[in-house]
């Protein structure tokens, strides 16, 4: 199955962070997912700080980005990841429940890689979750820098 | 006069001479018949003729009565008798007689002349004093005419001095040195200042003139076109300012140099007042347009982030409720029994079903808020794109598709696609239950301004009792048993026609059919 990367998941709802992990780990996929709660925690991972200060170095091989979250929202972090030499090779994922177009858009031009709107129905939920995290933790080569699974 | 006379004696010679020959021959007469009673010749009888002939027809006429009255003499007085032939002792006689005759017609010539003379130079003073009285009448004549022409030309301008004064304009005249030399009653009403005490006053300094531009600039005007027109702001007597449209009228003199100037003030304080008023409340009205477009536009926004947390936020629990009903039936399904299991089945369809109720009520917002993009659009295109996407839903079905010639249209693309979509599915969904369903698309003519197409389906209808709730959101006409759907399709579909500024009718006969008809109007000319 070759090696799985690091997914850094931010979502705000405990609940969709369970859903999502379990339907990761119906997969084999919840290994080495690192859960951030708001945008200033996920950006904190990504550079280091904080909490995260002493983790090992290297960037997550993808990240799962809510659009709505608290502090700094889904589209400012994207935008700091984009904006940032070490960070921008990320590939980053909007998981949202918005299905506005000026969302999208927005996500579009700030160089997001993908938009997946998360589907009411769990089978669709899950088959959504599975399919993003097989093509970006296993088929998808990471970027070089990424950290791989210990 | 000589002339009169020369004709005179001309025509009057015979006359003349005819009257020596009578008052001779009366003179001989009365001598002869003197001489047979008294025995005494009155001679002087003879030279009265003489004198009255010279007299009365002149120094001819004179001699020839001198001649005739010698002869006359001699033939009848002096003898021998009844013969011209003389005896020498009477010829001193008759020469003294002759004598006496030329000397009675000289002096008598001498007198006429005089008496001529002095006629002549009574004529000529006359007729000097003739000419000069009928100078001096045609002196007065011209006088009486100019004094006559004097009163008219005074009258007239009484009367127009008076048409002046009925102005309610204020009229004044003034010098080139702007001294007013005219102040009409309308001056009077509208300053404050009488004829008298405006006369001799420099116009400008007495009304406070305020000029729209410098002074200079008119005159050059004035001097240049002879007239200068706008607006100036005086001062009235009581201090109160008014407004006024001027107009300046340059009058030059016989030799063209500017000589004074016409000036027509017409209030316009009111005017200007109402104007001002308007202008206010115009740009009241266009801050309460600027002020409810801001209104407008936040309810806009507050309606749109009123949808985004719908969308995001909404959907968030019912996706819990549908996941973790979907982990509790799995892990739990060895243990639940059959009437458990229909309740899960339950939550999760009424979840699913509410999802997708959102879903719907969120893309009808989503059309009453987007931006519209119109452009033409090629209609047959847009029909054949929609109607290849419902092969789907036709698999296994026969359906007979008659799609005539469709005209292009006006509007934004992806709005009529999604009523396309609608109608045609519709349409589809509709004849589900027949063994040949027949749908057709077309348009009808005879709309100047617009066009009209239709969708017409062989399936069950409707009752037309409820075709007022047709376009309603979430209204249906069928259970969802018989026919699935939410029913927002078709408060979309009016929608975004209403946003074309068209309309969408329907008509229908239960299990006959149901025909949709909509109009959309053709791109205004500008």
């Amino acid at each position: 199955m070759g090696e799985i990367g690091r997914i850094l998941l931010v979502e705000d709802d405990l609940k969709d962070v369970e859903l999502t992990l379990t339907a990761l780990d119906e997969y084999n996929l919840a290994n080495e997912v690192i859960v951030a709660r708001d945008g200033e925690e996920a950006l904190d991972y990504l550079n280091r700080r904080g909490k995260f200060e002493t983790r090992i170095n290297g960037n997550p091989a993808l990240m799962l980005l809510d659009l709505k979250l608290p502090k700094v929202d889904g589209l400012e972090v994207l935008r700091r990841v984009k904006c940032d030499e070490e960070l921008k090779m990320i590939p980053v994922v909007m998981l949202t429940s918005s299905r506005e177009e000026r969302d999208i858009v927005e996500s579009y031009k700030l160089g997001v890689n993908a938009y997946v709107v998360k589907p009411v129905n769990f089978h669709e939920f899950v088959d959504s979750i599975k399919e993003l995290g097989i093509f970006w933790a296993i088929i998808n080569e990471p970027p070089p820098g990424s950290v791989k699974k210990a | 006069m000589k002339n009169i006379l020369t004709v005179g004696f001309k025509l009057s010679v015979i006359w003349r001479y005819g009257l020596s020959v009578i008052l001779v021959v009366i003179a001989l007469v009365l001598t002869y018949l003197m001489q047979r009673a008294f025995s005494i010749p009155f001679w002087f009888l003879f030279l009265a003729a003489i004198m009255v002939s010279t007299w009365f027809s002149g120094k001819g006429a004179g001699i020839f009565a001198v001649i005739l009255s010698t002869l006359v003499v001699d033939y009848f007085f002096t003898p021998p008798l009844q013969t011209l032939s003389l005896a020498p002792e009477n010829l001193p006689f008759v020469i003294q007689f002759v004598l006496a005759a030329l000397a009675t017609g000289w002096v008598s010539s001498l007198l006429q002349e005089r008496e001529h003379s002095l006629r002549m130079v009574q004529n000529e003073l006359e007729i000097r004093v003739k000419e000069r009285t009928s100078e001096l009448e045609n002196m007065n004549e011209t006088l009486v005419n100019q004094i006559a022409e004097r009163k008219r030309a005074e009258d007239a301008l009484i009367e127009h001095a008076g048409l002046l004064d009925l102005s309610h304009d204020a009229i004044y005249v003034r010098d080139m040195n702007d001294v007013i030399t005219y102040w009409n009653r309308g001056a009077e009403e509208r300053y404050g200042w009488s004829r008298e005490e405006a006369v001799g006053k420099v116009s400008h300094r007495l009304t406070q003139t305020i000029f729209p531009t410098s002074l200079e600039e008119i005159a050059e005007d004035l001097l240049h076109t002879g007239r200068w027109e706008g607006e100036l702001v005086h001062k009235k007597r009581d201090g109160t300012q008014v407004v006024v449209a001027s107009r300046w009228s340059l009058q030059r003199d016989d030799d063209g140099n500017p000589a004074a100037i016409l000036e027509t003030n017409n209030d316009i304080t009111e005017r200007k007042k109402a104007e001002e008023e308007i202008r206010k409340l115009n740009e009241e009205l266009e801050q309460r347009v600027v002020d409810r477009t801001k209104e407008l536009e936040a309810a806009n926004k507050e309606l749109e982030s009123f949808a985004y947390s719908i969308s995001h936020d909404l959907r968030a629990p019912l996706r819990h409720v549908v996941g973790y009903a979907e982990l509790l039936q799995k892990s739990a399904s060895s243990t639940l029994d059959k009437k458990s299991v229909r309740y899960m089945m339950l939550i999760l369809e009424s979840a699913q079903r509410m999802g997708n109720l959102i879903d719907d009520l969120l893309a009808f917002s989503r059309v009453g808020r987007v931006e519209m993009q119109k452009r033409m659009i090629n209609t047959e295109q847009l029909v054949q794109e929609v109607v290849s996407e419902t092969k789907e839903d036709t698999e296994g079905r026969n359906v007979v598709w008659r799609i005539g010639s469709l005209p292009n249209m006006y509007g934004d693309r992806s709005m009529l696609r999604l009523v396309f979509e609608n109608l045609i599915s519709n349409a589809v969904k509709f004849t589900r239950t027949r063994a040949k369903a027949e749908i057709e698309i077309g348009s009808i003519d005879g709309e100047e301004d617009g066009m009209v197409l239709y969708i017409k389906d062989n399936g069950v209808g409707f009752d037309m009792k409820y075709a007022n709730k047709l376009f309603d959101v979430f209204q249906r006409l069928h259970t969802s048993e018989e026919f699935e759907g939410t029913g927002i399709g078709l408060a979309n579909v009016q929608r975004i026609i209403e946003r074309h500024g068209g309309r969408v009718w329907a008509e229908s006969q239960l299990d006959r059919g149901t025909t949709f008809y909509f109009y959309i109007p053709n791109p205004q000319e500008i």
